[in-house]
């Protein structure tokens, strides 16, 4: 009796010592410095959902900008066009790529200079990944 | 020499001929581009009259004497404006690099004249080189501009500070008598611009 309890406390503290799995992680993230004279920007990264539920990603907030907006570049008929998207929808299991010429996060209203730069994901009210990231070196040239 | 090796040698050397002019006309068969669209013929810019950085004139006369790889865009789109001149800038840098001359030069238009102000445009065209040209101006003017070109743009509704601007993607190049030469529709990848530019331009 007094080893099956051993046990179990061993198994107990094994499973304490497993960092839980969060359900959104961040991976290639780049985050363009504002090019000279602009006061807004963009970020790029991967974005994967570990969970068994889908995750949308309704709000982006950042010390470093006053208004984070979704957006999206489309080309069609040869008609170049930027729109705001509502949400990141990430299925379960699933992941999504915010990538150039493509979904992205337009990065507004520019606050003075810092040298790194948070962006945290908000599904509705819940903070659900805050990333931090230096402003990507070669941007752009 | 005998009839026979007499023979031998006569159609050896006629296959030689034959050969080396094979092989001239291949030299001479036209190199297409392989993705710009080169006008059969080249169209004057319309009149009009724009401002560049530095608060100087710009009219179709700008244009003349100089290569030019024209991009519609505006200061305000952080995606794939700075993407499309970073792949103009590249293209410019690679020919540059294996000592290609001329180098065409790069012009962004702006299609949101209301920000885009002529220290705006500069600040932002010189960060992709030397030798830009960014241009702005009265709204009248860059429609005379665009629509002469095939070229569309529409501002999109929102407030004052934050809207977009749809525009064509398409490149256009300028040739040295200021004629709208060739077009590139995109996507816009460098090594098609670095294939593409020394054929146009040598044919000419």
């Amino acid at each position: 009796m007094r080893a099956i309890g051993l046990l179990a406390s061993i198994v107990l503290l094994s499973a304490c010592g497993e960092a839980p799995r969060p359900d959104l992680v961040a991976t290639d993230v780049v985050v363009n410095r504002p090019l000279p004279g602009a006061a807004m920007s963009a970020a790029y990264l991967t974005l994967r959902n570990n969970s068994a539920r889908t995750i949308n990603i309704t709000r982006v907030t950042s010390n470093a900008y006053a208004l984070v907006q979704i957006h999206e570049t489309t080309v069609e008929d040869g008609i170049a066009r930027m729109r705001p998207l509502q949400k990141l929808e990430i299925p379960a299991g699933g992941a999504i790529t915010l990538e150039r010429g493509g979904k992205h996060l337009m990065l507004m209203r520019a606050t003075p200079p810092t040298d790194t730069v948070s962006l945290q994901f908000y599904d509705g009210d819940r903070l659900l990944l805050t990333v931090e990231s230096a402003y990507a070196d070669a941007q752009l040239r | 020499m005998g009839p026979r090796n007499l023979i031998v040698a006569v159609v050896l050397v006629a296959a030689l001929v034959s050969g080396i002019f094979v092989a001239t006309q291949l030299q001479k068969r036209p190199v297409e581009p392989r993705t710009a669209l080169v006008l059969p013929a080249p169209t004057p810019l319309p009149e009009f009259e724009l401002v560049d950085q530095f608060g100087d004139a710009v009219t179709p006369a700008t244009f003349r004497g100089q290569w030019s790889l024209v991009f519609f865009g505006f200061t305000h789109c952080p995606d794939i404006c700075p993407l499309t001149l970073q792949v103009l800038a590249s293209a410019r840098d690679s020919l540059r690099a294996a000592g290609y001359q001329p180098l065409p030069r790069i012009v962004l238009v702006s299609v949101d004249p209301e920000r885009d102000t002529p220290e705006l445009m500069g600040r932002y065209v010189n960060h992709f080189g030397d030798g830009n040209l960014g241009l702005t101006g009265e709204l009248v003017e860059l429609t005379r501009l665009t629509s002469a070109l095939g070229i569309y743009f529409q501002k999109q509704p929102g407030d004052a500070e934050n809207y977009a601007v749809d525009h064509s993607a398409a490149v256009l190049l300028i040739d040295p008598r200021g004629n709208f030469h060739a077009l590139f529709s995109g996507p816009h990848v460098a090594e098609d611009y670095v294939y593409d530019l020394p054929i146009i331009m040598e044919a000419e």
